[in-house]
This record gives C-alpha cells, sequence and structure tokens, in this order.
C-alpha cells in the first residue's frame, strides 16, 4: 500500500528527500533535548497555565 | 526569589475581542447560510450585492479572520497575560491593534459585496486593506513581544511558541502572496501569474488553515483545556515535539490544493508526502489534548465547556486526517472540485475552531465578569444543536461530494460520458443541498442561545477591567553549566521567533524560488497571446462577480474531464493571467475551454437567465451586466500595469487600447444583433466584454482558432 502511495504521488525528488532528512534532524533532535530535561523542570512548565488563580475549575463557574 | 510586586492584568481588552468574536461570528455565519440557501435558490440572490459569487468571500473571510481572527487575539490577551505574570506591553497598542482589526473588517464587509476583490481565495482584500491589515499585524507584535520582554516568567510555556510561530509565519505569508501592482486606488493585479500565482497562492491558502485557525488554536487548546480540566497537559514534552514537528511540515503541504492541475509534478509531490507526513504531529496534538481530560472523564458528562472541548479536539483529529488522505493523489482525484472539500473544511471550522471558541467563551466570560454562568441547561443545549448541525452539515456534503464525482466520471460501456450534461450531476444533489442549508441553520441558531447566555451572564456580574495579581519580579537568569541549547532557545523570545521563521521559511523557499527561477518549470506555448483590451475588461467582471466560486478554468488530464470539457490544460496557458482563476470548486461546469462552445448571444441569454438556455440551472441570473456602461476610465491604466508586469502589449498601446476594445466590442454586439438581441447601446454594456472574455478562454491551443483570438 505505502509503494503505492510514493509511487502515485510521482518522483519524489531530491528536494523531497533533503526536505525529509531536514525534517528527521529536526525531530530527531528535538525529541532528544526534551527527555534530556529534568522532571522537576517539566512540571513547573507543566503547570504554568493554572497557578495564576486557585479555582480553575470550570465547573465552578457554573450553577449546579 | 525575587520581591513579591503588585499589578493589573487588562481584562478589559479581552472582553473587547470577546464581544467582537461573538458578534462576527453571529454575522459570518448569518451570511453562510444566506449562501448554503442561494446555492439551490437562485431566486434569493437579491441584486448584484448580495449574489451567491459576492458573499461567499465575505462569508470565509468573515469567519476566518473576524471570528476565528477576534477569537484568537481574545484568548492570546487572556492567557499571555497570565502565563508570563505582566499585563499586556501597552494599553495604547491593544487598543489600536482592537480597532484596527475592527475596521478592517469593516472595510471588508464594503468591498467584497461591491465586488472589489483580488479573487485569490481567503487573501480577497484589495492592497489598501491589506497594507492596513500588516500595519494592525505589526501593532500585535509589537504588543506581544513586548509583553514577552518585560514579563515575570522566565521560561515561555508550549502556548507562547505557538503564538510566536503563528505571529512570524503569517507575516510571511500575507507579504508574499499580497505583492500586487494598484491600477487605481482600490483595484490592483498580483506581481505573479498563472501556475506561479497559483503556487503561491495555495501556499498561502493552506497555510491560512495551518497558522490562522491551527497553530494559535492550538496554542489557546494547550492553555485552556488545561484551565477547564484543572489539571496540567497530559505530557509536555509530546507539546514540544508537536510545535516542531507541526510547524516545520505545515508550511510545505500548499501544493495539494493542486494536484492533477498544471503545476509541476515535483511541487505536487511535495505537497502529498508533507502532507501524509503531517498526521503524525497533528494526531500527537490531539492526542495530548485529549488525555489531559485523564481522570476527569466524569466531568465531561455534566460540564458543557469540557464536552465543547473533546469535541472541538477530535473534530481537529478528524480533519487532520482526513486531509493528508484528501492529499494522496488518487482520493483527490475523487474529491476535488467538489463539495467534500467544503465538508472536510467545515469540520475543521465548525468543529474546532467553532466549538473550541465557544468553550473558551462559556469558561471566560463568567470570569470576566466575576459571576456565575447564567443557564449551564443552555449551554447543554448549545452543545448538542451545534453537534447535531456540524453532522447535518458535513455528511450530505461527503455524499453530495462523492455522488457528483462517480457521475462526473461515468462512462458508458460505449465509451461515452453517461452523465454528459453537467446540469444532471447538479440536480442530483440538491436535496443534500437543502439538508446541508438546515444543518448551517441548526449550528447558527446555537449560536443566537450562547450571545443571550453569556448576555444574562454579563448583566449578572460586573467587568472586572483589571484584575489585581502579584507575582515575584524576574528574576536574572544564570546560565549553568551543561545547559542545553534548547532551554536557552526556550527562554529567548528573539531566538525563538528566529528558529520559528527559519523553519517555515525552508519549506517555503524550497517549494516556490525554484518555481519562480527556473523557466523550465513553465513551458512557453509560442500561441498563447496577452488578452485584448475587451477581453481584459471581461476578464474583471468575471473577477467582479465572484464567478470562479462556483466555475473552475483548470482541466486535469483525465479522460473523464478531456471529454466533457476538452484539451487538458497546460501551464503555458496561464502565462499572462494576473491572477491565476483556477478556481476551487464546480459547483458549475470548468470553463477553460469555453470559448468558441457556444455562440455569443447564447452567453447574452444565458447571463440574463440562465434557466432559459439550462432548465433546472441553478446559477444566479446577472441581469445588470446588460444595464451597465462598460467603464473605459482604467483600461489604459490596467494595461500599464500589465506591461510593467512583463506582459508583452506592443510600446504605446495602453492608449490606443480603448480604440480596440471599441471595435471588438462593436463586432460582438453585431453579432448579437443578427441573433436577434436588440438591447440599444449593447456595445457599451459590460455583457459585451464578458462574453469576449468567455469566448476568448481556452482559445490560444485551438489550431482552428489561429493565434489571434477574435470574439466570433
Amino acid at each position: 500500500m505505502f509503494k503505492h502511495i510514493i509511487n502515485s504521488s510521482g518522483n519524489v525528488n531530491w528536494m523531497a528527500i533533503l526536505a525529509l532528512l531536514t525534517f528527521m534532524f529536526i525531530f530527531v533532535i528535538s525529541i532528544v533535548l526534551i527527555f534530556r530535561k529534568d522532571k522537576k523542570y517539566l512540571d513547573h512548565m507543566a503547570h504554568l497555565p493554572l497557578d495564576d488563580d486557585e479555582d480553575s475549575y470550570s465547573s465552578t463557574t457554573l450553577k449546579q | 526569589m525575587g520581591k513579591i510586586e503588585q499589578f493589573n492584568y487588562d481584562n478589559g481588552i479581552v472582553r473587547n475581542f470577546a464581544v467582537a468574536t461573538a458578534i462576527w461570528g453571529l454575522v459570518g455565519m448569518l451570511v453562510g447560510v444566506l449562501i448554503a440557501f442561494q446555492i439551490f435558490t437562485p431566486g434569493l440572490n437579491m441584486g448584484p450585492e448580495l449574489t451567491f459569487g459576492r458573499l461567499r468571500p465575505l462569508h470565509t473571510n468573515a469567519a476566518i479572520f473576524a471570528f476565528v481572527g477576534n477569537g484568537i487575539f481574545m484568548g492570546v490577551y487572556y492567557s499571555l497575560q497570565r502565563l508570563l505574570k505582566t499585563r499586556m506591553f501597552s494599553d495604547m497598542l491593544s487598543k489600536i491593534h482592537f480597532w484596527g482589526w475592527q475596521l478592517i473588517i469593516v472595510s471588508a464587509a464594503l468591498t467584497l459585496p461591491f465586488g472589489i476583490t483580488s479573487a485569490k481565495e481567503y487573501a480577497e482584500l484589495e492592497w489598501p486593506i491589506d497594507i492596513a491589515i500588516a500595519l494592525v499585524w505589526i501593532v500585535f507584535g509589537l504588543n506581544m513581544f513586548g509583553t514577552i520582554l518585560k514579563r515575570r516568567e522566565n521560561h515561555l510555556y508550549v502556548a507562547i511558541w505557538f503564538y510566536i510561530a503563528t505571529w512570524i509565519t503569517v507575516t510571511v505569508l500575507h507579504v508574499v502572496n499580497n505583492l500586487e501592482y494598484p491600477w487605481s486606488w482600490i483595484k490592483s493585479y498580483p506581481v505573479f501569474a498563472g501556475v506561479q500565482d497559483a503556487l503561491v497562492q495555495w501556499w498561502y491558502g493552506h497555510n491560512a488553515v495551518a497558522f490562522f485557525l491551527t497553530t494559535p488554536y492550538l496554542g489557546l487548546m494547550y492553555y485552556f483545556m488545561p484551565k477547564a480540566a484543572n489539571r496540567p497537559v497530559y505530557s509536555y514534552k509530546l507539546s514540544i515535539v508537536h510545535f516542531w514537528a507541526l510547524i516545520f511540515i505545515y508550511i510545505w503541504a500548499g501544493p495539494h490544493h493542486l494536484l492533477y492541475t498544471s503545476l509541476p509534478d515535483w511541487a505536487q509531490s511535495l505537497g502529498t508526502v508533507f502532507s501524509i507526513m503531517l498526521i503524525a504531529p497533528s494526531w500527537g496534538g490531539m492526542l495530548n489534548g485529549l488525555l489531559t481530560l485523564r481522570g476527569a472523564w466524569d466531568r465531561v458528562r455534566d460540564d458543557p465547556i469540557l464536552k465543547m472541548m473533546v469535541v472541538a479536539v477530535a473534530a481537529y483529529g478528524m480533519s487532520t486526517f482526513e486531509g493528508p488522505m484528501l492529499s494522496i493523489k488518487s482520493i483527490n482525484a475523487i474529491s476535488h472540485y467538489t463539495d467534500w472539500t467544503i465538508g472536510h473544511v467545515h469540520i475543521g471550522t465548525l468543529g474546532w475552531n467553532g466549538l473550541l471558541t465557544f468553550g473558551i467563551l462559556y469558561w471566560l466570560i463568567p470570569r470576566l465578569y466575576n459571576t456565575k454562568l447564567h443557564s449551564v441547561k443552555m449551554a447543554n443545549a448549545h452543545f448538542w444543536i451545534s453537534t447535531l448541525g456540524i453532522v447535518f452539515y458535513a455528511l450530505p456534503l461527503y455524499w453530495a461530494g462523492w455522488t457528483q464525482s462517480l457521475m462526473w466520471k461515468q462512462f458508458t460501456p460505449e465509451g461515452f460520458l453517461q452523465y454528459g450534461s453537467f446540469l444532471e450531476t447538479v440536480t442530483q444533489i440538491i436535496p443534500m443541498y437543502m439538508i446541508r442549508a438546515f444543518g448551517g441553520t441548526l449550528y447558527f441558531s446555537g449560536v443566537i442561545l450562547m450571545l443571550i447566555n453569556l448576555w444574562k451572564t454579563a448583566k449578572s456580574g460586573h467587568l472586572i477591567a483589571n484584575e489585581a495579581a502579584e507575582a515575584p519580579a524576574r528574576e536574572e537568569y544564570v546560565a549553568h553549566a551543561g545547559e542545553y541549547w534548547h532551554k536557552w532557545i526556550e527562554r529567548k523570545p528573539i531566538q525563538m521567533l528566529i528558529a520559528s521563521a527559519i523553519l517555515i521559511l525552508i519549506g517555503g523557499m524550497v517549494e516556490i524560488i525554484p518555481m519562480l527561477t527556473i523557466g523550465s518549470n513553465i513551458p512557453k506555448i509560442a500561441s498563447v497571446k496577452p488578452y485584448t483590451p475587451l477581453e481584459l475588461q471581461g476578464r474583471d467582471i468575471y473577477i467582479r462577480e465572484g464567478c470562479l466560486g462556483c466555475h473552475s478554468q483548470m482541466i486535469r488530464p483525465f479522460r473523464s474531464e478531456t471529454e466533457r470539457y476538452g484539451e487538458y490544460s497546460k501551464s503555458g496557458e496561464f502565462v499572462y493571467d494576473h491572477p491565476f482563476l483556477w478556481g476551487s470548486k464546480r459547483t458549475g461546469p470548468d470553463l477553460q475551454r469555453e470559448g468558441g462552445k457556444y455562440p455569443d448571444s447564447w452567453h447574452y441569454y444565458h447571463m440574463m437567465d440562465p434557466e432559459s438556455m439550462s432548465a433546472g440551472s441553478i446559477m444566479p441570473p446577472y441581469p445588470w451586466l446588460a444595464r451597465r456602461d462598460l467603464d473605459l476610465t482604467y483600461t489604459a491604466a490596467k494595461i500599464k500595469t500589465l506591461q510593467s508586469l512583463g506582459v508583452p502589449y506592443p510600446k504605446g498601446y495602453a492608449e490606443k487600447a480603448n480604440d480596440d476594445l471599441i471595435k471588438q466590442a462593436q463586432d460582438i454586439a453585431a453579432s448579437l444583433k443578427k441573433d436577434g438581441i436588440e438591447t440599444e447601446n449593447l456595445a457599451t454594456k459590460e455583457i459585451v466584454a464578458l462574453i469576449a472574455y468567455l469566448q476568448r478562454l481556452g482559445t490560444d491551443i485551438k489550431p482552428s482558432t489561429g493565434a489571434v483570438p477574435t470574439s466570433n
């Protein structure tokens, strides 16, 4: 199936190959870097939207 | 920790953008409902300013730039201040941004119905408004970067990365796609022609979807979903990979709008390959959004905000799966030019953008007014009405798309087209258009319900225009040994801006620069000549009336198309087309080989009353074309503009152009008279110019008609 998709999309020329390689490079670099971060840092980042107010429950704005 | 500082968040500007989002959403969707009915009821086209062709761009622009645009700014102004723990950089810039953007929307509403359009989809606004957009966008950028620079939080949360990438990419796209040469204070021709114009346009058009409807909304998703669910994003790591992969890949995908057209094969292939790759980051993002609700699924049952967000993210997942599938050439051969595409787009806009916006509005308004939502019941009703509305909107269009495409391609055992009359394939799907209009109306009525609910909510509280907050001052960051450069980028907004810009420029440059510079990409055809002045005027009327909203001018190299329309389109045929008019939808038949198919009088009668020539036609009549005098004021200016863009009219031709124009008009008027059309001063009317253009279409490469086209 994949062979068919590639074939029917024509001649993937050097530009596409180059672009794919550039992408792989960026993808791998971003994965390597992000997985080397420590947990404390990631927790801090992930909690950034939540640490400005205490009542973040959307249900608190709703009349039940 | 630094000294604790007191400051205020600017909620007034967030409220203003929220109100604008809701009101323009209502207006844009109202126009959508109207055109959904117009498409199968020609009688609803009430006068020139309110025809489908002119209102369709008004609807798309209103939905994208007025509704979603204001939605973006609402979400960015709210989240940016809180994520960075600071007030916006400048209240004055915020105000200029807000009023400037609303003024642009009003100017769109005042130009598009009057036929003032550049004909480029989602970039129809003319040059003075384009400049205004650029200026207001820069004001937004200054305000955003100013805020980032004076922040109290060292780190930039991933939502802000999406905002930064959005800002830089939209800047690049807007400037390049709107390079145009004015021929009057309000009208212009684009710098690029034909295939090049098409590539630039769809590089822009696709990325209007990517960087206006998607990346900023992903930023909003990464902020507001954790807020609404009261838990952090499922995986911050995944969000980072999502970001880099998405912005890098998205920019390449534009050519998938031009599969099987005259665009060189290599560019089409790039579009396909990158579109398929897009599934990975898109679904990574979707899953990240959905999994953010881990452990909170029980609340989805009663909380309309979470319900809306869940369906929004699911719609994002569906349309980002469907998009890559539609980019596979063999599937695109079925879907392109049909209503399938319209169905696909509306899963994205009604589902993803619409429901996420509604969810955010229901979350935000009670907070801005320090109160509780007026009615949860109404919000729940809104959720169900809009979800059903989407189903009733999209499913009939999928059905219609497949039906029409299969009918277009059906041959009899003898090898003839089974549905040789295009009209048959249109009347077949009219019931689907009716159900779609019902779905749209349903969705629209949900929005009215929301407005009432939000209005009552606001009335029950008081706007906290300035919300008090406090945060420690920002510490000077001391780089420590072993720090990774990613962290360095992530703390520095300017580096972030540059890195994003480089990433998106790679794709844009690799695709566009070879098209603009390598001549062999567009083989020349010696018999293709510039339009005569009358044809040029006719072409501008074709653009003004928005004919390209329903008629393509691009015959794909399929037997089913060459049998129906004639020789397939060659890239060399469009070298003088500023702008290109390939279109993207066939509600009516393709017109590229229309020239010489019918007598002049057929076109006259057809434009006056389409049903008189094709019984059951759903095309609106254009009687004003026979009443209005053709404006000859700008003929010379148009010719001169085209000359400076490289169209080879003879030197000094601009001054003589109107003489040629009048002569050709008289010839056509004489031919019409011969067929019994006795309207007074026919040669001076707009209809004659339009007929000249239609009769010219596609004739340049017909050996029998010769190189120099004539009207008869």
